[in-house]
């Protein structure tokens, strides 16, 4: 491989060819660019985090070198904030409730369209737009929905045949079910058409056996397409349900939190510390918390999956 | 017979309602980017163009202004006339997202092809990247908070120059590629898990080299895959919100940042330009979302659900 003294142009480009042509360069050369930005880009603002959530910092006031030292007086606060379990308890409420009816609408749109008929197309067309306009957007298209004098409250009107004026988002109540109802919203979309596929997947022979030997609709379907259908469930439960725990795009454009912090969820707990409040080292000490919970999920996520795909691969031709 | 139709009668008033659930919201933010600010909100609702109200462009006219003197008769929003021009957000955001979806799908795509052939960074390596889409994005973006806002300060004075990474495009284009590498890399391991290795071992036993073998053989199978995870990753880049937030402003500002912009003001929102905005945003992915329309499962589901 060493190139000749003085190498012209033509004969250095020779020389990368064949070093690429070699079989041990695409084993490592991929990793290498992804593991530095990972480890520059994750890993060492992760150990920073740990040093600064020790200290006493605010951004307003300089620089974190000159910050006094807080030990963990951070997390103690964050552990005893009524604010911070709240916006934890309230997280996971929202996402209980919003994957549970995607998943029940999901399903059920997707045993009304799986199999072919008629305009079949369209509706499956028209369902998935929900999932393609941007959080944003759809948090944006929603207060504005749900103006007091809005279109939403026009419909109650006429169908009610009273003059409705519902003030979704001064009441906490209402506030919490339109950042529910905007999720559904947009992410029915997914579940439907996870398992949508997952379902037109199935292999046809148990099926068919089984109305052979005299099954009916209902049992074949709870004895034999069910459990098909496990995998392809449990991974869209999984998706929907660490997407959901992350809700921040719904409520900063609905709500800002409120009215009060009905809305705050996690997300929002820690941006209104770390931008609004300014409050670094309490911002960084609580996002470790979080971190340590959701390492939880996590691995138990990754787990779920890593399972059920090895089942789907199983099934697979 | 009968029992039949009716059921095909149900099923269609189910799914129909189900439709008007989900036109409703994209009908009254097109309807209300073409109304003017008395027409916003007024009671009863105004619903028909032409009969209820006169549709007009002036939203439309007022995100993509370009300069000059505006019509007259608009006196009462010119003040937030600079404010709406989209052409800067419209700017950022391309670029931003363009070079950091097309880095991402580069890079993943190579680590892809080594993890699928050669099992590189072990068997766990593919759900040890997967932690990083897992992870709360807010959690991400107070240390790169921290870090970002550190980098200047601690290499002041580097070789002469200022090394910056908050609210510029380096910045947000580093970690655009960094959270979107799972995705790519799940995708691709799916569409090259399918390219058989007979295939490469054929070139190989003729000769062939590895790089040959890849450009030659592996990379015209999975180009059309290479484009839908191009086009996936570009729609999350499109459409993510909260590291622009937090890690831009005011000098970097992308199209989702500049919609909420408006969102928090105190003093009588100005619905029409919003929604002008929020539709001229989602017009670009509702397209690219259709035209990979068969690949979505595969991508939300990281490739495990890969029809």
């Amino acid at each position: 491989m060493a190139p000749t003294s003085t190498p012209k142009d033509s004969e250095l480009r020779v020389t990368l060819r064949q070093w690429l042509e070699r079989e041990s360069v695409f084993r490592v050369l991929p990793l290498l660019p992804v593991q530095l930005l990972i480890l520059s880009l994750l890993a060492v603002p992760f150990l920073l985090t740990i040093y600064i959530s020790l200290l006493r910092w605010r951004i307003t006031r300089g620089f974190w070198t000159a910050a006094p030292w807080g030990g963990v007086t951070n997390f103690v606060e964050a552990l005893t904030d009524e604010d911070f379990l709240y916006a934890v308890l309230r997280t996971f409420v929202f996402a209980g409730f919003a994957v549970a009816f995607e998943l029940l609408i999901g399903f059920g749109l997707a045993l009304l369209t799986y199999r072919e008929f008629r305009g079949r197309r369209v509706y499956l067309t028209v369902f998935l737009i929900p999932m393609m306009i941007i959080p944003v957007v759809v948090g944006y298209d929603f207060s504005m929905l749900l103006v007091d004098t809005g279109p939403l409250n026009s419909v109650l009107s006429v169908l009610t045949g009273q003059d409705v004026r519902i003030r979704w988002m001064s009441d906490y109540r209402t506030a919490q079910v339109a950042v529910v109802l905007a999720d559904i919203w947009q992410w029915t979309p997914l579940t439907f058409l996870i398992f949508v596929s997952g379902l037109s997947a199935l292999p046809p022979e148990p099926i068919k056996a089984a109305r052979v030997m005299g099954a009916t609709r209902g049992q074949v379907f709870r004895h034999v397409q069910l459990p098909l259908l496990k995998p392809v469930i449990v991974i869209a439960v999984v998706i929907r349900a660490m997407e959901a725990l992350k809700i921040f795009d719904m409520p900063m454009l609905l709500t800002q939190g409120g009215p009060g912090n009905a809305t705050e969820t996690l997300s929002i707990f820690l941006w209104r510390n770390a931008w609004v409040f300014n409050k670094i080292s309490y911002a960084a000490a609580a996002s470790l918390l979080v971190l340590v919970l959701f390492s939880g999920v996590i691995f138990l996520s990754i787990w779920l999956l890593k399972r059920e795909r090895a089942q789907l691969e199983e099934v697979r031709p | 017979m009968r029992r039949g139709r009716v059921a095909a009668g149900l099923r269609h008033a189910v799914l129909g309602a189900w439709v008007l659930v989900v036109l409703f919201p994209v009908f009254w933010m097109v309807l209300t980017s073409f109304k003017d600010a008395g027409d916003w909100v007024s009671w009863p609702t105004r619903w028909a163009p032409f009969v209820d109200f006169e549709p007009t462009l002036l939203n439309y006219r007022q995100i993509f202004y370009i300069g000059g003197t505006t019509q007259s008769g608009e006196l009462r929003r010119e003040a937030a006339e600079q404010a709406y021009v989209i052409w800067k957000g419209m700017a950022d955001s391309v670029v931003i997202v363009t070079i950091a979806s097309v880095a991402s799908l580069l890079l993943g795509s190579a680590l892809a092809y080594a993890i699928s052939r050669f099992r590189t960074g072990g068997r766990n390596y593919p759900y040890t990247i997967l932690t990083i889409r897992m992870l709360p994005p807010i959690v991400v973006a107070i240390p790169m908070l921290i870090y970002y806002t550190s980098i200047p300060e601690l290499f002041a004075n580097l070789g002469g120059a200022r090394v910056e990474f908050f609210d510029t495009y380096s910045g947000l284009i580093l970690l655009y590629i960094a959270t979107t590498l799972p995705y790519v890399i799940w995708m691709m391991l799916a569409f090259i898990d399918e390219v058989p290795r007979e295939l490469e071992h054929a070139a190989r036993l003729m000769g062939a080299g590895r790089l040959s073998t890849i450009g030659k053989v592996v990379f015209p199978l999975v180009a059309s895959g290479m484009t839908v995870t191009l086009l996936f990753v570009f729609i999350l880049n499109w459409s993510e919100f909260l590291l622009a937030l937090t890690l831009s402003q005011p000098k970097v500002l992308t199209l989702p940042v500049l919609l909420n912009k408006f969102q928090s003001a105190v003093e009588g929102r100005l619905y029409g330009p919003q929604a002008a905005i929020g539709t001229v945003v989602t017009i670009p992915v509702v397209i690219l979302g259709f035209l990979i329309q068969k690949h979505l499962v595969k991508g939300f589901s990281f490739g495990m659900i890969r029809r």
